[in-house]
């Protein structure tokens, strides 16, 4: 359960979020919104890179906002970015072995977990290839893979189908079905393919200018006057 | 402790040195608004001006003015040179690689300059304005023209430049450009032209303060390389920002710089005042922290 | 999703036996180089060559420690030259004063350059990029000045231990088995050769796993629990330290030192050869060291002046980043560096990349 109460980001004169109060109780829940809304900045005030100017976010009975950035991955987050980040130099089994590293889990069970967490999102590749040989959709289920490794309580999917063809986002979309039963997280998924978050997300938020304007059952979410005016004149409603 | 008697001559002293690191810091400044390019290689061809100023006044009998004019045409065709094409080809990249690119031509210019005008032992070379005979009493002081000049440069370009880029369309073009050259492009703003008019005022400058620190330090191509190291502290001080906290901050690093002279426990280490000024004033001022997730942040 | 033909357990296989196979081939080489530099070596080159030589071991553990910080992390230090001006004061003092072996002067040279290192560096780290490369140049123009005045030990007493009435200078000293100059180049090979294992037991295990996350994205090792700040200063601990050692061998080989020899300049050009050679592989260092200390030796040899090795060196910068595909911290080999790794076979092993966008 994360409980966010009146969060405002404002810097250099822009507010990116005002007065943002939302729950997101169990499963996989979808936050949408135009361009531009918060989404991400939201995002950025969870992972602790952002420091809100206002607000409380409290995560399963913890002041999150009380820890420092990088140890909240320790706490049980986990989180990926718009843009590709699982490091090149690297093996499959480096990238995926090095946030349950430095999550400070037992080394024992290291090794099971890793690949677990890789057979877990359907890669069949020889963990030992270095992700620079891989390609995009790949990447991306390394990417999933670092996310769901150990037990992680909250995570954080920032578009994770982006630039994906629709075969590999149809795979993306069973994977991220399973990870709250398989990893006993919640997760918040940020992405603008509304079948994914229709078929992913039992409950749905919605941002627009900092705000929060919706909130509650997708369907219902979606069929919101006020959502459908902010998306007015794109395309990505209708998807 | 030397008595205010023996402070007077530094505190003029120190003014004109200020006034040519002021000059030298908002080139820089200006520079890094309009392109995002710490220009490292400024003092390098300042000093190699001077050093062609000096070839053509000893050696071709040139008039000094027109030696002066060619040091200072040559600075600015130098830079704009570069900045025309390595300037452009690194356009997209981080302002530290830009600026590391900057030390490449430093080091070629500095083999330049050793391989022709060889620090042959004993014979130093100096340069001298005609301002430097003549000048007038304050109290007890002896004031040069040259070092009038100095103050008079610095406060002048600080004033004329900070003008410019607040009321003229190029200036207010060059501060556009700092913001976001790809959106000030699309404005229909001649980014090119833009850039090349600030490589080659920076240019012009290096020209002139290269002149002004050959006459009032030393002819010496290491030297001169290696003091826009002063004044970039100075332009540090001031966030490679504000043209006016760059001229105040380069007034007091030339000032602390050289009243340090007369204080026997601290005369050996007043070359190291601009770097712990800067040093200093960037790790204050860098408390607040923010993580940044944009390429653009320095 | 790509799918090859061979299945999971015959790629595994296939692989592992490739892997296993190159490496025994690489270590194979370095031991072979290593052999021929220590044994024959000394016997081929005349007197002023094993100088050039042990020059290049000195400065190819300091390019070692710049292509650390900037080929792994990501870091720029334009004040390296002063972080081993340092080193070697600290070893000549000790060398000096105390009657310690010499091995134990250059540990404890290392470990004072590193604390050195390290607080100087704690507050710099918060900064990114171009004003953390500013502020090391700032605080190495200050090291030197303070060097100018306050001198290096030469046998004198006092703190500082510098006698500016010395008629006749005494030496520093050299370990007792190494005291000819073929013999303390044997010696500083070995050095060299003990800290390049020492990086390369950093950069294969945790902390050279937590540097490449640095180096791709700083927020997104943030958000994988790396202590960004930490590893930062980790590397910059390594640094120091090696390059405090090689002050300490730089000590040593040269016998007497003068605030001269560490020029401003010399952090300049030692970033143009770390960049030419390749930031990122350790060869590059070794290729760095020898662009330094080795072709100026043998320019001079030959009556040309070595300013014209400064001119190549500031073209190469420019080369160099101007054809990086992406930021200082290159991986592709930069020219010296992809011969060199043609040579030693790593060129093939490149497998083809998958599709998809990149």
């Amino acid at each position: 359960m994360i409980e966010v109460r009146g969060l405002t980001v404002r810097f250099g004169g822009v507010t990116s979020l005002q007065d943002v109060t939302v729950s997101f109780a169990r499963g996989t829940c979808g936050l949408i919104g135009p361009n531009g809304a918060g989404k991400t900045t939201f995002f950025n005030v969870l992972s602790g890179f952002v420091r809100p100017s206002a607000g409380s976010v409290r995560a399963f009975d913890t002041d999150l906002l009380r820890l420092a950035h990088f140890r909240r991955a320790r706490w049980g987050l986990r989180r990926t970015f718009q843009t590709e980040q699982a490091i090149e130099e690297l093996s499959v089994y480096d990238n995926v072995a090095m946030i349950h590293e430095h999550s400070r889990l037992s080394a024992g069970s290291r090794r099971r977990d890793v690949l677990e967490a890789i057979a877990f999102v359907g890669l069949d590749l020889d963990p030992r290839a270095r992700v620079a040989t891989l390609g995009a959709g790949q990447r991306r289920l390394v990417e999933l893979a670092r996310a769901v490794v150990g037990r992680p309580r909250l995570v954080l999917l920032d578009e994770p189908a982006a630039g994906l063809p629709d075969e590999e986002t149809r795979h993306l979309r069973e994977v991220i079905l399973q990870i709250p039963s398989h990893a006993g997280a919640l997760v918040i998924l940020v992405d603008h393919d509304m079948s994914l978050v229709r078929a992913c997300c039992e409950t749905t938020a919605v941002l627009d200018f900092g705000r929060l304007i919706a909130s509650g059952p997708t369907e219902e979410v979606l069929r919101d006057e006020q959502v459908i005016r902010a998306y007015l004149g794109t395309e990505e409603l209708a998807a | 402790m030397p008595s205010w008697q023996d402070f007077q001559p530094f505190i003029v002293s120190g003014l004109a040195l200020g006034g040519v690191y002021a000059l030298s810091g908002v080139g820089l400044v200006v520079l890094y608004r309009a392109t995002g390019v710490v220009y490292l290689a400024f003092g390098a061809v300042g000093a190699m001006g001077a050093l062609i100023a000096w070839s053509l006044i000893n050696h071709a009998a040139f008039p000094d003015w027109a030696a002066w004019i060619v040091a200072i045409v040559f600075s600015a065709a130098i830079t704009l040179a570069y900045g025309m094409v390595f300037g452009a080809a690194l356009a997209k990249r981080e302002p530290l690689v830009k600026a590391a690119a900057t030390l490449g031509l430093l080091l070629v210019l500095f083999g330049v300059m050793d391989l022709l005008w060889t620090s042959s032992g004993g014979a130093s070379r100096s340069l001298s304005l005609p301002t430097d005979n003549g000048g007038f009493q304050v109290g007890s002081v002896q004031v040069v023209w040259t070092q009038v000049i100095a103050v008079g440069i610095g406060v002048a370009i600080a004033a004329a430049t900070g003008a410019f880029l607040r009321f003229t369309k190029l200036g207010t073009a060059m501060r556009a450009m700092a913001n976001d050259r790809e959106i000030t492009a699309t404005l229909g703003v001649p980014v090119r032209r833009v850039e090349a008019a600030a490589w080659l005022g920076c240019g012009a400058l290096s020209g002139v303060a290269g002149l002004l620190l050959a006459d009032l330090v030393a002819l010496d191509a290491t030297t001169l390389t290696f003091l826009v190291i002063s004044s970039l502290a100075a332009a540090l001080i001031a966030r490679l920002r504000s043209i006016a906290l760059t001229f105040v901050a380069a007034m007091v690093v030339g000032l602390v710089h050289d009243l340090l002279t007369p204080i026997q426990s601290l005369t050996n280490y007043r070359d190291m005042t601009p770097f712990v000024l800067a040093a200093v004033a960037l790790l204050l001022l860098s408390q607040r922290r923010v993580i940044s997730l944009s390429r653009e942040e320095a | 999703m790509e799918s090859v033909g061979l299945s999971t357990s015959a790629r595994e296989r296939w692989r592992a036996h490739r892997l296993d196979a190159s490496a025994l081939l690489r270590a194979g080489a370095v031991g072979v180089l290593l052999l021929f530099v220590l044994l024959a070596l000394p016997q081929l080159l005349s007197l002023y060559y094993i100088d050039a030589m042990t020059q290049v071991a000195v400065y190819a553990v300091v390019a070692l420690g710049l292509g650390v910080l900037i080929g792994r992390v990501g870091l720029v230090s334009l004040g390296q030259t002063a972080v081993l001006a340092i080193g070697a004061w600290v070893s000549a003092r000790l060398l000096f004063a105390t009657s310690l072996p010499f091995p134990v002067v250059l540990l404890a040279s290392g470990v004072i350059t590193m604390v050195l290192g390290t607080v100087v560096g704690l507050p710099a780290l918060r900064m990114r990029g171009l004003y953390l490369a500013l502020i090391t140049l700032m605080l190495a123009g200050a090291i030197t000045v303070v060097l100018a005045t306050v001198n290096f030990p030469n046998g004198g007493h006092g703190f500082l231990g510098y006698n500016g009435n010395f008629v006749h200078i005494p030496s520093i000293r050299r370990p007792a088995i190494a005291a000819s100059d073929p013999a303390f180049f044997r010696y500083a090979v070995v050095v060299a050769a003990v800290m390049f294992a020492l990086v390369l037991a950093h950069v294969r295990s945790r902390p050279g796993r937590a540097w490449a996350a640095i180096r791709q994205s700083e927020p997104a090792a943030l958000a994988a629990g790396i202590n960004v700040t930490l590893y930062k200063l980790w590397a910059f601990a390594l640094a120091s330290f090696i390059t405090g050692v090689a002050g300490g061998v730089l000590a040593a080989a040269v016998r007497h030192l003068y605030s001269i020899d560490f020029p401003t300049q010399d952090s300049i050009t030692l970033l143009a050869v770390v960049l030419m050679g390749g930031a990122y592989s350790l060869w590059g260092a070794v290729i760095a060291a020898l662009l330094l200390e080795f072709l100026p030796a043998l320019l001079n040899n030959w009556g040309v002046s070595a300013d014209w090795l400064t001119i190549v060196f500031g073209v190469g910068v420019l080369q160099v980043l101007t054809t990086a595909p992406r930021g200082l911290a290159e991986q592709v080999p930069r020219d010296l560096a992809r011969l060199w790794r043609l040579v030693a076979g790593r060129g093939r092993h490149r497998p083809a990349v998958g599709g998809g966008a990149r």
